[in-house]
């Protein structure tokens, strides 16, 4: 089990597992376009279910959902909460 | 005076946010489609009259920022900017106010007259989310107002809002952000005081600050002392915050849009889990989400073959009744032929439209609207991934599969040109409604079932295979999925037939030129008796490569108006539906293959070279040729062991 406040990157996190994103490591573009959805440094996020053979996930930041891909959920670096 | 009664206003707003509904609520009938400039977006206008004034409506492309990462994006901006609307109306999803607030600062930032249509208003209450609209007009000092488009309440307190303002002035005020990002936006607006550009100062300098391509190229051309400047200051900003300045901006906007959604919005403590929580976790679920998608899927296939197999049962005796009418009264000489070729053709696309496109377009957009679609394209995403596409092209296959010209359009969901085209021509492989009637009417019947589903089978393989290679060929990076997950909501049927007709109207135009006018020439060749010359000509492939009879080239060139003239056209020439009698097995097995692969129909044409041109549109051709002529010759050479 993951503990809370260990640095994980979003797509290690559990299904219902919460936590404060700390750092996005993509490119430029990549952060910018997350940003423009509120996906950014300091946004909480929610894992609200994930799929099988580390697929997409999908999440819950600042109240909407996304689903992101998997690609993307591993640059996602998250600070985990209780 | 008729000037002063007419006020023009754009919808602005992200996907899902019930943007159409506004539309055509406002403009109902009085509406065209056309294209923006140069460009294959649609552009949607429409009027409406409404106390003596008279009000037009541009609905813009949905987006979710102003940046330019898509051509919709810049198309927006540029409207905005160079055509200066009265009013921008930034349609704003309730239940995702954070996220739909970004955008409006965005807006905000272009200096234009907003009003802020928070829609969806009663869902967001029903969620427990209570948004304090007063409180959010003072802070960002425009107009909000609370809607609900289904119902069409709060719509025409927008339009009295538009009039009230338009005859009263307006003023700005700059939300502001971060201290030190005030101090360069405010210096290097100083020095913008002076080009010559249609955006105002400050929106200049926090694009060029967030190192947008377009804006630099802009003003290094009138003033390169300003780049070095931006170069400056962006170094001095990340030097603070430690990450490039054009996530600084975008992270400002973000933080900015938090905490006003944290001072305007209550949200009730949670109640039991709501039955949109219920749903998707069945439907999105490791295992039962699949087990639902299949049943939903199955479901609409088998609902969409049987009616459509009705109605063209319905629609065929009709048909050629007109066509004996045509031969009795017009005649059948040789030009009154190739008439009868022109309408037959237009005749046939109706004959695809209205029994199969139709009722799948409607169930399409139903699931679209409820928000199934986003969950077949979460479940779908690892899979599609391994063609070098992401999950929302999954949408594009299942739409080819009942018909590859809507398939080749709706490639357009995907974010980069380089996912379109591979995405467009992956669906020229899949088999559609018109190849399931060959693959069915010939291997299904005669040979057995079990090999007409091992052909689809085959099919799905081939598309595999084609989109791992396509996606190593050409060269790009991978977009990854990033997609927003509406709930599940219930469909607006007004907003579905709008969209079912525009899309079966797009269908019709896109295809019918192409269609008609190879039509006639295919006719005009049969009739001129070349055809047995071009059979000739083609008997070392179709002969001695395939084994299959020599008038299979006629066939095939036949075919390429509509895959099922295959089967219709070998019916004409046998005189008799008994294919066991002139075919072997093998042979039935060969030719489907060849008819699944070698070459999209003329309508598909048509699209692919609308979005794509010419050039494309004939390479994908000449591949898909050369490609099925190879496999289905080495199917026989393998058939030739198995039978």
């Amino acid at each position: 089990m993951n503990k809370a406040g260990s640095k994980i990157s979003l797509s290690e996190m559990e299904d219902g597992q919460y936590g404060i994103i700390d750092s996005i490591a993509g490119g430029k573009n990549l952060v910018k376009r997350l940003a423009d959805l509120g996906i950014t440094k300091g946004a909480g996020i929610k894992v609200l279910r994930s799929t099988l053979f580390s697929g997409p996930v999908q999440v819950e930041v600042c109240g909407s959902r996304y689903v992101l891909g998997h690609g993307m959920a591993l640059k996602i670096i998250v600070v985990l909460n209780d | 005076m008729t000037d002063e009664k007419k006020i023009n206003i754009v919808l602005a707003g992200q996907g899902n946010t019930g943007k159409s509904t506004v539309f055509n609520f406002l403009t109902g009938l009085h509406q065209h489609t056309g294209n923006w400039a140069g460009k294959t977006i649609e552009k949607l206008e429409g009027t409406l009259y409404y106390k003596g004034y008279t009000v037009d409506v541009l609905d813009l492309p949905g987006i979710y920022s102003l940046t330019t990462y898509s051509v919709e994006e810049v198309i927006s901006r540029e409207y905005i900017v160079t055509q200066k609307p009265d009013f921008v109306i930034d349609i704003i999803d309730s239940i995702n106010l954070e996220r739909n607030l970004i955008f409006a600062l965005q807006l905000l930032e272009l200096e234009c007259p907003v009003i802020l249509a928070l829609n969806m208003f009663d869902l967001a209450k029903k969620k427990g989310i209570a948004i304090d609209c007063q409180k959010l007009q003072d802070i960002i000092n425009v107009p909000v107002i609370p809607t609900v488009a289904s119902r069409g309440s709060g719509l025409t307190d927008i339009i009295d809002k538009v009039i009230e303002l338009k005859e009263g002035g307006k003023d700005f005020i700059h939300l502001s952000y971060g201290k030190e990002i005030e101090k360069c936006i405010s210096e290097l607006s100083e020095l913008l005081h002076d080009v010559n550009l249609p955006y105002p100062p400050r929106w200049i300098a926090i694009k060029l600050l967030e190192k947008d391509k377009e804006i630099i190229k802009s003003i290094r051309e009138k003033k390169p002392e300003i780049i070095v400047k931006v170069k400056q200051l962006g170094e001095d900003l990340e030097d603070i915050h430690g990450h490039d300045s054009s996530i600084v901006i975008a992270d400002e906007r973000s933080h900015l849009a938090s905490q006003i959604t944290r001072d305007i919005v209550k949200i009730a403590p949670h109640r039991k889990i709501s039955l949109n929580e219920r749903l998707d976790i069945i439907t999105t679920h490791k295992f039962s989400g699949y087990l639902v998608m299949i049943l939903i899927l199955g479901g609409m296939f088998l609902a969409v073959f049987s009616f459509g197999n009705w109605l063209s049962s319905v629609l065929d005796p009709v048909f050629l009744g007109w066509h004996n009418w045509w031969n009795n009264t017009v005649g059948i000489t040789f030009l009154d032929s190739l008439g009868w070729s022109a309408i037959e053709s237009a005749l046939a696309l109706f004959q695809i439209a209205l029994p199969y496109i139709l009722p799948f377009y409607i169930i399409l957009y139903i699931l679209e609207d409820w928000g199934y679609i986003a969950r077949i394209s979460f479940l779908m995403d690892k899979f599609m991934h391994k063609m070098g596409i992401h999950g929302k092209g999954c949408i594009s296959f299942i739409i080819g599969l009942g018909c590859n010209v809507p398939g080749c359009l709706s490639c357009r969901i995907m974010e980069s040109r380089r996912e379109r085209f591979i995405t467009a021509v992956l669906v020229t492989l899949v088999p559609c409604s018109a190849v399931s009637i060959i693959v069915f009417g010939l291997v299904g019947k005669y040979v057995s079932l079990l090999w007409a589903f091992g052909l689809y089978l085959f099919a799905m393989v081939v598309v595999f295979i084609a989109g791992k290679l396509s996606s190593k060929l050409l060269l790009g990076e991978p977009v990854e999925l990033i997609m927003h997950m509406p709930d599940y909501k219930t469909p607006h049927v007004k907003t579905i037939l709008y969209q079912t007709w525009d899309s079966l109207k797009e269908f019709i135009y896109i295809a019918a030129p192409l269609v008609i006018i190879s039509g006639v020439v295919i006719q005009a060749i049969n009739l001129a008796g070349w055809m047995p010359a071009i059979s000739t000509f083609l008997s070392p492939v179709t002969v001695n490569w395939l084994g299959l009879p020599a008038i299979t080239g006629i066939l095939l060139i036949f075919g390429i108006l509509r895959k099922e003239l295959i089967l219709v056209m070998l019916a004409a020439y046998l005189g008799t539906t008994e294919f066991a009698d002139v075919l072997t097995k093998p042979q039935m097995i060969t030719l489907a293959v060849v008819s699944m692969f070698y070459v999209p129909c003329v309508a598909t044409i048509s699209v692919l070279w609308k979005e794509y041109g010419w050039k494309k549109a004939l390479a994908v051709c000449i591949l898909e040729i050369l490609f099925a002529i190879l496999l289905a010759g080495l199917v026989k050479k393998l058939l030739d062991f198995v039978f």
